[in-house]
């Protein structure tokens, strides 16, 4: 698989031909394997300094286990991932502890992010008190100021994580993130649960903290109009596989793989006449524990032809920056 | 659906309160809301983060969370049935069974220690006697409706080793099996991509013309709300401000807080750039305004409406606005 070449020198990220592969067990104690789950399956991309990466793609296709080998909280099977051009997945000790402040993440549901024993204030300071950022005062003020640009109130610091609704909880540990000023954020579905006027504060927060300190987000989304207002390229996935993936805005004006016309008609709009021509997706969800052979979509793709189950199409470039793996662009 | 083809109430929610007593003060987060849903009908409850949306759900089913939370007032009627005043035991048969939550984090609803397949074989029991076998089947056929791959295989395994997409419909998966005449749904398809979230609304969607099931569909995509949704609530700080057909809320919204939500809902199309918010914040919960909750961040605010708490003006069919400034139908 090809690497994208950026001309503005060395991407802040490089993800290089990726694996993760999950042992299928059954049972706790005495587990067997039954197989392997290929969750992420030989996955290349690049995330410059100051940009967003959208990752859009069928819920268990790999988004989130991607996340977590970026976050180094997972070894990939297979491939590197790397941060200024080193290797994160070798790092140790000083070196690793210098990554986990520069490299952040916010996730799908905060519950998991969140200590429920400790006030909010402390689960924000945490970072800033680890790296002795600043004696108590200056921590205090900055978790105040975090707290009021995420939207909550700075009294709210003396609160613990169950006196929140979700969305007030997931600012919580957004601000908990953007403590430490990183280099990259991991947003997981970092919007998904929050309203719409809360979503539309949090991304212009987002644009502006990177407009100002040059942060990279790898953006997680399931909600398509959000990629669009914040991503700068965007990737699609499908089955552990990358299918297409282009700057954002060459993506929504020219959908062009099977699957992310698919993916795209799907999108609900709330105002009635709207909506585009639905694509019902036909057949069932494949397994990842035992892929479609060729191209993974051909179970389902409507323009599927005979040779789609026999050879696997390779990601190719069919307008300039804008690569579709399907064998139509052959 | 049409207003000619919707049944008989089957829920009836009036001035319900849920108050969490504190130490601090007391947190007002359900604070007098009334609705009603009929057999085969939608409701969407929409709101800002924080309002009381699934406050209001867990109230419903009487699951309050602990830590002083407490419904103080108000009725739940259950096919004209007071459910506040069941008793827990009551409550147990009547969950699950006639009124069943699909619960905001699926984290929480589901037990990390058990397999999945345990967790529906116990939902399946619960509600009747059956052979394993059969229990099994039905197991495999639940996941089998909400897409889930391979259910045989999967059914096996543990929450953590299933994405959050998979674990959202596990939880789904659960809370329809009991075909309930009231579903509960507290933001179901938040962790999924469109095309399985679009398959699980038109599986939701199929039971109800199946069974008469009636949705309360709490959610903050307006997409969604279009799709599935017959009529809609806005919430804003404890109480419900604008209850109308999902057309009439969209094409032309009365209550200016549900104007300056629909006005963020971020677009398909046209321009890409920063979008709309409301300014400020919600009043705290436990220092409301005598006047309307929203005065602070109103556009239109006058004197009268921090003077007073607007009453309910009817501004359409079935359309009604919590509102000094709306004209009435
Ligand atoms: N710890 C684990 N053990 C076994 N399998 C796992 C584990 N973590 C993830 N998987 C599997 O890997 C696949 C990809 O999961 P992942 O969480 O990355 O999906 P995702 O794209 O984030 O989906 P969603 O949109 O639903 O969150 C799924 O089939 C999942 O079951
Ligand atoms: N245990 C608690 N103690 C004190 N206050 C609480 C507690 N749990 C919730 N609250 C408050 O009650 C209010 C209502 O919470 P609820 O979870 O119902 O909001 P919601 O409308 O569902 O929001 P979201 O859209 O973010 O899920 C919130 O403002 C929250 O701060
Ligand atoms: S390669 Fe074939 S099956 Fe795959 S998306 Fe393209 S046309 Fe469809
Ligand atoms: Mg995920
Ligand atoms: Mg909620």
């Amino acid at each position: 698989m090809s690497v994208q070449a950026h001309d503005g020198g060395q991407p802040l990220l490089r993800v290089e031909g990726v694996r993760k592969h999950f042992a299928f067990t059954k049972g706790i104690l005495f587990a067997k394997t039954l197989g392997h789950v290929k969750a992420v399956d030989d996955v290349s991309f690049d995330i410059r300094a100051g940009e967003t990466l959208g990752l859009v793609g069928e819920s268990g296709c790999g988004k989130t286990t991607t996340s977590r080998m970026i976050l180094n909280l997972e070894a990939p099977t297979e491939g590197r991932i790397l941060l200024d051009g080193e290797p994160i997945h070798a790092l140790k000790g000083e070196a690793l502890k210098a990554y986990r402040t520069k490299v952040q993440a916010v996730f799908q549901d905060p519950w998991s992010s969140l200590n429920p024993r400790m006030k909010v204030g402390r689960t924000i300071a945490e970072s800033l008190i680890v790296n002795a950022w600043g004696d108590r005062a200056r921590i205090d003020e900055r978790v105040r100021e975090l707290l009021v640009q995420v939207g909550l109130r700075p009294e709210q610091a003396q609160q613990y994580p169950h006196e929140f609704s979700g969305g007030q909880r997931q600012r919580v540990a957004l601000a908990a993130a953007l403590a430490s000023r990183p280099r990259l954020i991991v947003l997981d579905e970092p919007v998904s649960a929050l309203d719409v006027s809360i979503r539309a504060q949090m991304m212009n927060l987002l644009k502006d903290i990177q407009a100002k300190d040059d942060v990279a987000y790898l953006l997680v989304a399931h909600d398509l109009a959000t990629v669009r207002h914040m991503a700068d390229h965007t990737v699609v996935m499908y089955l552990g596989k990358i299918v297409e993936r282009a700057p954002t805005a060459a993506l929504f004006d020219d959908v062009r793989h099977p699957y992310t016309k698919a993916l795209f008609s799907a999108v609900l709009v709330a105002w009635p006449g709207q909506a585009a021509e639905e694509i019902e997706l036909r057949g069932e969800v494949p397994s990842p524990l035992d892929p479609p052979s060729g191209c993974r979509f051909h179970t389902r793709c409507p323009y599927v032809m005979a040779h789609c189950s026999q050879r696997e199409p390779a990601l190719r470039e069919v307008s300039p920056d804008h690569f579709v793996a399907c064998h139509l662009f052959e | 659906m049409k207003p000619d083809m919707r049944g008989e109430t089957v829920l009836e929610v009036r001035d319900l309160h849920t108050h969490f007593f504190l130490r601090r003060g007391v947190v007002k987060a359900v604070d007098g809301v009334s609705f009603s849903l009929r057999r085969g009908e939608v409701l969407g409850l929409v709101g800002e983060s924080g309002c009381g949306k699934s406050l209001t759900a867990l109230s419903l089913m009487r699951l309050l969370p602990k830590g002083g939370a407490q419904t103080i007032k108000g009725e739940v009627l259950l096919n004209g049935e007071n459910i506040l005043e069941r008793t827990p035991a009551e409550m147990r048969e009547i969950r699950g069974r006639r009124i069943s939550m699909v619960l905001q984090d699926p984290q929480t609803s589901l037990n990390p220690v058990f397999s999945i397949g345990d967790q529906l074989r116990e939902a399946i029991v619960r509600r009747k006697r059956a052979s394993h076998v059969d229990v099994m089947k039905e197991a495999v056929e639940a996941l089998r409706r909400v897409e889930i791959a391979a259910p045989e295989q999967r059914i096996g395994q543990y929450p953590h080793q299933l994405s959050g997409g998979m674990k959202q419909r596990v939880v789904g998966a659960i809370a329809i099996s009991g075909e309930p005449g009231v579903l509960i749904a507290d933001e179901p398809t938040t962790a999924l991509d469109v095309t399985i979230q679009l398959q699980y609304l038109k599986l939701l969607k199929r039971l109800q013309a199946e069974t008469g099931m009636a949705i309360l569909f709490i959610t903050h995509d307006f997409g969604v709300v279009g799709r599935m949704c017959d009529r809609v609530a806005v919430m804003y700080a404890g109480r419900i401000v604008e209850c109308g057909p999902v057309r009439q809320i969209f094409e032309a919204p009365q209550h200016p807080s549900t104007r300056a939500l629909i006005a963020s809902v971020p677009k398909m199309t046209g321009p890409v750039g920063r979008l709309t918010t409301i300014e400020g914040q919600p009043p705290s919960l436990m220092n409301l305004p005598v006047g309307c909750r929203f005065a602070s961040r109103c556009p239109l605010v006058e004197q009268r409406c921090l003077d007073a708490y607007p009453a309910e003006v009817r501004v359409g069919d079935a359309h009604t606005a919590d509102c000094w400034k709306v004209t009435p139908a």
